[in-house]
């Protein structure tokens, strides 16, 4: 929680987050991360993050999107105080992640890639350890122990093991663990990388509501899915740089326009002519045009308005239509129209 | 399920609710979550005993005859349950000191580690809690050795205060091996390796030392080593304590007069070696949980 006097200093003009707090004060407007120009490289000149802006808001759903190996998770580890950065500053709640490391190490919570639990100690112990490496008052932690086991669903099975667990309830546990000190901030890495989709599903829910309680969430992920389904605002991180941000549905805007799928009997040969005659086709100006497996895809603002046109000229052309589709972008598109190349998600449970 | 409106008064007030932020109640934290995990897994507190139990009782029992003798030479009147007893408690310290660095590699191996990390708590605390948990469980250790030799027929002819002071020697012993084995863990990161690095250590060390037998019964090149290995120290303190009498075979010294003659310089040895190691192991561990970036 920044202190007034550290709320000037933070109060740079930037573009995000700006917009909506303009008429609250000083303290209330303050942002729960900002960055400025973070730059982060290793020891053997790798350079993961390549001078990063960016200002979140206290109580977003942020969410920070990229491939494996866009510099996700080194970001996440600046801001929780893990690796310092090369150069530029980053204030968490306030407070510099390499001066003030202490007290933003006291006002977050932070969830590792791989899930960080002790397996010899019960889900109890576990997060009693937490209490107690948090600090929480000693009369308060009984309660609190009792609260977050309800919360993740552990409260049945709080005196096993946590080796006894599955994948999901170690991931919750974990999720349990890092919000015994009621952080206003929370880093999740990559949360539900690895679960089944009703685990995933469930996890889901709890920062839904941990969200809804107030807390700012930080999430990175690589399924755009999940991007979509949870966060107010998003960046797109690609090679260590931001190459977009935005809410979910003004990053979809982006893509300019509605998305016109085409169905197409043959091969490759009736997709290039097929996509020939849709870049050509007049009511299309700005379209941008993909060959898919199926046949083409089409974006454009007039696809919904127009779609019929096209399909009545792919008939005139003898490209037989087996099926078509309009519909709204989805951040897969986005991800295509930013990058031009698919986000590779080897998700076996991402589709869902 | 909790309300929001239970959520909303403690979330103002937070910041300053922490109470556990001294250097004592951090330390105190990990103390006992690492005490919590060793009786979770007394499988490792009763391996750690059982080897050192087998040599007692197997070396009382078909040495005892032969290598009496030899001990009686220099110590007329002593026992060789009793000249073995504090070998045996400075073998305890050494395969307990091991566990230490396995305690790492494991929390680094789950997570807990880097968990532990981005808590407020003193990074140092941590590590003292740590290390303090496994020196107070080497304690009942070696005190359980000293009751089972008594029980065999050792004598510490010191009693009680002596007793005490074989732990607190071996103790002091144990420290330079906890270090070790957490730089070995550290720099390996795995705890197949650190294992089998420091057991490989332990037979050398114990069976080129006086812990077994009086220095002057073995060959030129193992007294030549022993005066250099920290377990010939360790033993000679510790069975100075337990016979109350000078028997540092390394180090003369005549500052006391009696028992602390043989006490006094295995201590300064041990404190020196654990300082040494003590600082390579801080050095490694610092640089293990600094941010900088690698």
């Amino acid at each position: 929680m920044p202190t007034p006097d550290q709320a000037g200093p933070t109060d740079r003009s930037r573009e995000g987050g700006s917009g909506e707090s303009g008429g609250t004060d000083a303290a209330a407007s303050a942002s729960a991360i900002d960055v400025d120009g973070l730059e982060l490289t290793y020891a053997d000149g790798t350079v993961a993050v390549h001078g990063i802006d960016m200002t979140v808001p206290e109580g977003e759903f942020f969410g920070f999107l990229g491939p494996n190996g866009a510099g996700k998770t080194t970001t996440i580890k600046v801001f929780a105080t893990l690796l310092s950065p090369t150069d530029g500053t980053v204030r968490i709640n306030g407070f510099d992640v390499q001066s003030d490391s202490r007290k933003v190490r006291e006002s977050i919570g932070y969830m590792a890639q791989e899930t960080s639990i002790d397996p010899e100690l019960t889900a109890t112990e576990n997060i009693r350890f937490a209490c107690e490496a948090y600090g929480v008052p000693r009369d308060a932690r009984s309660e609190r122990v009792d609260e977050l086991l309800d919360l993740v669903d552990l409260a049945d099975v709080a005196d096993k093991r946590a080796e006894e667990f599955s994948g999901g309830m170690k991931k919750r546990l974990d999720a349990a663990t890092a919000l015994v000190h009621r952080p206003p901030l929370v880093f999740l890495d990559e949360p539900t990388t690895g679960l089944d989709p009703k685990a995933r599903n469930r996890l889901w829910e709890y920062f839904r509501r941990i969200n809804d309680l107030g807390t700012t969430i930080f999430l990175t992920t690589q399924y755009l899915e999940e991007a979509d389904q949870l966060c107010d605002r998003l960046a797109v991180i690609l090679d260590g740089d931001i190459v977009a941000d935005g809410s979910p549905s003004e990053l979809k805007r982006e893509v300019g326009g509605e998305v016109l799928d085409v169905e197409l009997e043959g091969g490759s040969a009736v997709s290039e002519r097929a996509a020939t005659i849709a870049r050509e086709f007049d009511a299309f100006a700005d379209a941008s045009v993909a060959e898919t497996d199926e046949g083409i895809s089409v974006t454009a603002e007039t696809a919904r308005e127009h779609g019929t046109d096209l399909l009545v000229a792919l008939r005139d052309a003898e490209i037989t239509v087996t099926g078509f589709n309009i519909r709204a972008p989805t951040l897969d598109d986005v991800f295509l129209a930013i990058t031009g190349e698919e986000l590779d998600v080897d998700d076996a449970e991402g589709a869902q | 399920m909790s309300a929001p409106e239970a959520d909303d008064p403690s979330r103002s007030t937070r910041p300053n609710a922490r109470s556990g932020n001294t250097f004592a109640g951090d330390a105190w934290v990990n103390f006992k979550r690492w005490n919590l995990k060793a009786v979770r897994n007394p499988f490792v507190l009763v391996v750690s005993l059982v080897q050192p139990i087998i040599f007692l009782v197997l070396f009382t029992e078909v040495f005892g005859n032969v290598a009496g003798s030899a001990v009686n030479q220099g110590l007329p009147g002593i026992s060789y349950e009793t000249y073995l007893v504090p070998a045996i408690a400075i073998q305890v310290a050494l395969a307990a000191a091991i566990t230490s660095g396995v305690g790492l590699v494991n929390d680094i191996e789950n997570g807990m580690f880097e968990k532990v990390l981005v808590t407020p708590m003193s990074r140092t605390a941590v590590f003292v809690g740590k290390t303090a948990a496994e020196v107070f469980r080497i304690a009942v250790q070696i005190a359980i050795i000293l009751g089972l030799g008594v029980l065999l027929g050792a004598d510490i002819v010191t009693g009680v205060a002596g007793a005490a002071g074989i732990v607190a020697v071996g103790i002091l012993f144990s420290l330079w091996f906890v270090a070790f084995s957490n730089a070995v863990a550290i720099i390996t990161r795995d705890q197949e390796s650190t294992i089998i690095s420091a057991n490989l250590l332990q037979f050398p060390l114990l069976f080129l030392s006086s812990a077994f037998l009086p220095l002057e019964a073995l060959p030129g090149w193992i007294q030549a080593f022993a005066r250099v290995n920290p377990v010939t120290y360790g033993v000679d303190a510790a069975r100075s304590l337990m016979v109350d009498q000078d028997v540092m075979t390394v180090i003369e010294v005549s500052w006391f007069g009696g028992t602390l003659d043989g006490v006094a310089p295995g201590v300064a040895v041990l404190i020196g070696i654990d300082l040494a190691l003590g600082a390579v192991a801080v050095t490694l561990l610092s640089r293990a949980s600094s941010s900088d970036v690698k």
